[in-house]
């Protein structure tokens, strides 16, 4: 396999598949935190019944897994109705929707400790709520590959359509390194930046 | 009144001499003549349809007419292979001719309720419509499913499709028949779509019936990325008639059918129209040979094609299962349908899904473990380069996401063994195993660092303190573990979900299926964090009792 043909055919292609990646992240955290914030004030404020009715849906969310609400998504529940209008959703919004109960369930728990230490008198332990959402959000973007199996155009498309036409292992492996690449210069990128957070969280409240 | 008996008595004898001509006939043609000349003298008391056709109404003919080179309407004239055989048929009995539109759903109701004599509109002889029409024999035209797929890719039979992906339509029957060859199937509800997700590359491969990709490869730009493959379930299309009413008609429509194969009045029709020709090639050579050639070659089995058999073989229990649907649907109002529980090949691979998603994730929990402590141990090693090692491992495994590990693993696998349930099952709880294990050994390293630096402890005590210190993480990595054990479907592997996306490919019923899918993971993850529990207290007590 030439290398000049992934950089200029591949590598292009890769990178707009993984926009497609990130914006099915972005919806699934934002509708994430819409579900989950929620939630996380009914689990903290709550009387008894609301908060084990809240932990009950929390766990179920959490035990869902998304390749299957993925497909159950697609297959069920493809057509959905708001004020009256019949939406379809296209490929790109079931996967992100399939993401949400993980969303929701990771911004339940983060938001319910965060409203501990908002409690408890710590404003910026609350704020450690910031750096999880971060962790959350790339490991969404990482589970978001799971739209290769039903045909959205994403990173992980790419990589197996130009992976699918090579006939040895070893130029296959070239297009996977490649992919694994792309994908975690970001991701350790975002990590670092979570723990820098972290860390500076960390020290302002040992300082305060 | 003198005058009338003797024309009544001359017009039976009339019709007594082409009974008996038509029976004398040696060829199909003397056949045809006779029973047409026949038919023509019960025009004031007509009892068949070909009577009625011939004593003056217009022959009624069900076509398609957006179903390109087959049957489409243009400028309100209908064109291609079909409404041009019903010309030919028409012009050959000497009548008007109607063209009625018919689609696939329609066109065996609209039969049955006498608004059309013939159905001529792309329909596949199968067992189980011998019973709702008469088919004519022998067929016009024969179709199969055939894998299309970029010219670069080398695809020459079903070894080479194992484990790929390859898109298909919901309810085709040849589905089946893919999902026994380990093909992997993505599936899409319309056949049109299947030609634009090759262009985007969303399909690498799709299987559809030639007779669809047909005029798809008449355009130079997709014939020139295109090709086809490799076809199999090769199903007869036959023109149909009403089973009751239509015996001359249908006789008729049966000779005039061994008449076009024989003077390849089908195959010039073909051509005309630019579909494939190979089966009518054939066609014409079988009833051009002496024994086909005759009166009743139509019902020679050495001549004729016999139907598609598209049924499965029900399960003992099938019975029970749909009068348990029925139950539901009349008392509760809720309508579910089981197709995994009513046929045999769906609840083998049902039963298999269950078996195979409980290995796998048993094995995905193992390996996890197994990998944290690896993991765990190394990252946390005194010795260099096994630490730089793990580092360089764990972090590769990070960043790849769990689909493409998942991938990788199978593409490794592939290499050195031949595709095999075993084998698929071994690469995802690899993959799976490596990528939670990867993590959860982190936090133990982590955790192995931090005693390290409280001092104290050292060796293999140090290590089990540190997994109890790291429980949290271990348990909450052996549950994502257990949550992406569907995903291991995208390699093939048979666990659940893929057993029942491929059941829901050729039966009815994907509602309920994916509805019984998602709780039995659920179910099943929430038993694995209940487990997980368990783990997490004996392993925060070892962290005690070290």
């Amino acid at each position: 396999m030439k290398l000049a043909g992934i950089w200029a055919d591949y590598v292009p292609s890769l990178l707009a598949g993984m926009a497609t990646n990130f914006e099915i992240s972005i919806i699934a955290l934002l509708l994430g935190l819409l579900v989950g914030i929620p939630f996380a004030a009914l689990r903290f404020y709550g009387g008894r019944a609301s908060v084990a009715l809240a932990a009950i849906v929390v766990s179920l969310m959490r035990a869902a897994p998304t390749f299957v609400v993925m497909f159950f998504l697609l297959n069920v529940v493809r057509d959905v109705s708001l004020f009256g209008m019949k939406l379809t959703m296209s490929g790109v919004m079931t996967v992100a929707v399939s993401l949400v109960p993980y969303s929701a369930a990771y911004t339940a728990d983060a938001g319910v400790d965060a409203l501990r230490q908002w409690d408890r008198g710590s404003p910026l332990g609350a704020l450690l709520f910031l750096p999880n959402i971060t962790r959350a959000f790339f490991v969404i973007v990482m589970a978001s590959g799971a739209a290769a199996a039903i045909g959205v155009p994403e990173g992980i498309s790419v990589i197996l359509r130009e992976s699918a036409l090579l006939p040895t292992l070893g130029d296959r492996l070239v297009v996977f390194a490649v992919g694994i690449v792309l994908f975690g210069v970001p991701l350790q990128i975002g990590l670092a930046l979570m723990r820098w957070l972290q860390r500076e969280l960390g020290r302002r409240l040992v300082g305060a | 009144m003198s005058l009338r008996i003797p024309c009544r008595l001359l017009l039976a004898f009339a019709a007594l001499l082409a009974t008996f001509a038509a029976a004398r006939a040696a060829t199909p043609d003397e056949a045809l003549a006779a029973l047409l000349t026949e038919a023509r003298q019960h025009c004031d008391q007509p009892t068949d349809r070909l009577e009625r056709i011939l004593c003056g109404k217009p022959l009624r003919i069900g076509v398609r007419d957006y179903y390109p080179l087959f049957g489409t309407r243009e400028n309100g004239t209908h064109v291609g292979y079909e409404p041009d055989i019903a010309r030919a048929i028409a012009r050959r009995l000497g009548v008007e001719i109607e063209f009625v539109r018919v689609n696939a759903a329609t066109r065996i109701p609209m039969l049955g309720e006498d608004r059309i004599d013939l159905v001529l509109a792309t329909m596949g002889h199968t067992t189980q419509r011998d019973g709702q029409l008469r088919f004519i024999r022998p067929h016009y035209y024969q179709s199969e499913t055939v894998v299309v797929g970029p010219r670069a890719l080398r695809i020459g039979d079903w070894n080479d499709v194992a484990t790929r992906t390859i898109c298909v339509t919901v309810g085709n029957v040849s589905n089946a028949q893919m999902v026994s060859h380990n093909a992997r199937l993505m599936l899409f509800d319309e056949a049109g779509v299947l030609p634009d997700r090759l262009k985007d590359e969303t399909c690498t491969l799709a299987a559809q019936d030639d007779s669809f990709f047909a005029y798809y490869f008449t355009d130079p730009s997709f014939a020139s990325r295109f090709e086809q493959k490799f076809g199999f379930a090769q199903v007869p299309w036959g023109m149909g008639v009403a089973r009751t009413g239509s015996d001359k008609l249908a006789r008729a429509l049966d000779l005039l059918s061994q008449i076009f194969h024989r003077d390849g009045t089908f195959l010039e029709i073909a051509v005309r129209n630019r579909i494939r020709t190979v089966f009518l090639e054939d066609q014409q050579r079988i009833w051009q040979r002496p024994e086909c050639n005759t009166t009743e070659g139509s019902t020679n089995r050495n001549c004729i094609l016999p139907a598609l058999n598209l049924e499965l073989a029900p399960t003992p229990f099938a019975a029970w299962v749909t009068a348990a649907e029925d139950w539901s649907e009349r008392r509760l109002g809720i309508d579910i349908t089981l197709p995994m529980l009513k046929t045999a090949p769906a609840f083998s691979l049902f039963l298999n899904g269950v078996v195979n998603t409980l290995i796998l994730i048993a094995g995905a929990l193992a390996a996890t473990f197994a990998f944290a402590i690896v993991f765990g141990f190394s990252l946390g090693s005194d010795f260099r380069p096994v630490r730089w090692l793990a580092w360089l491992v764990t972090m590769t495994l990070q960043s790849s996401p769990i689909v493409l590990t998942l991938v990788i693993a199978a593409a490794f696998a592939h290499a050195l063994l031949p595709y095999s349930t075993g084998v698929a099952l071994g690469a995802s709880i690899l993959a799976l195993g490596l990528t939670n294990g990867g993590n959860a050994g982190q936090a133990v390293s982590e955790a192995v660092i931090s005693l390290h630096h409280e001092g104290g402890e050292k060796g293999m005590a140090l290590f089990v303190h540190a997994l109890g210190r790291s429980a949290i993480s271990i348990v909450a990595f052996l549950i994502n573990a257990a949550k992406g054990t569907p995903a291991a479907s995208f390699i093939g592997a048979p666990e659940l979900l893929g057993a029942l996306t491929d059941v829901s490919s050729f039966s009815s019923g994907r509602a309920t299926t994916y509805c019984l899918v998602l709780v039995f993971y659920t179910i099943v993850v929430m038993i694995v964090v209940w487990a997980c529990g368990w783990l997490r207290t004996w392993l925060e007590g070892r962290q005690v009792s070290a």
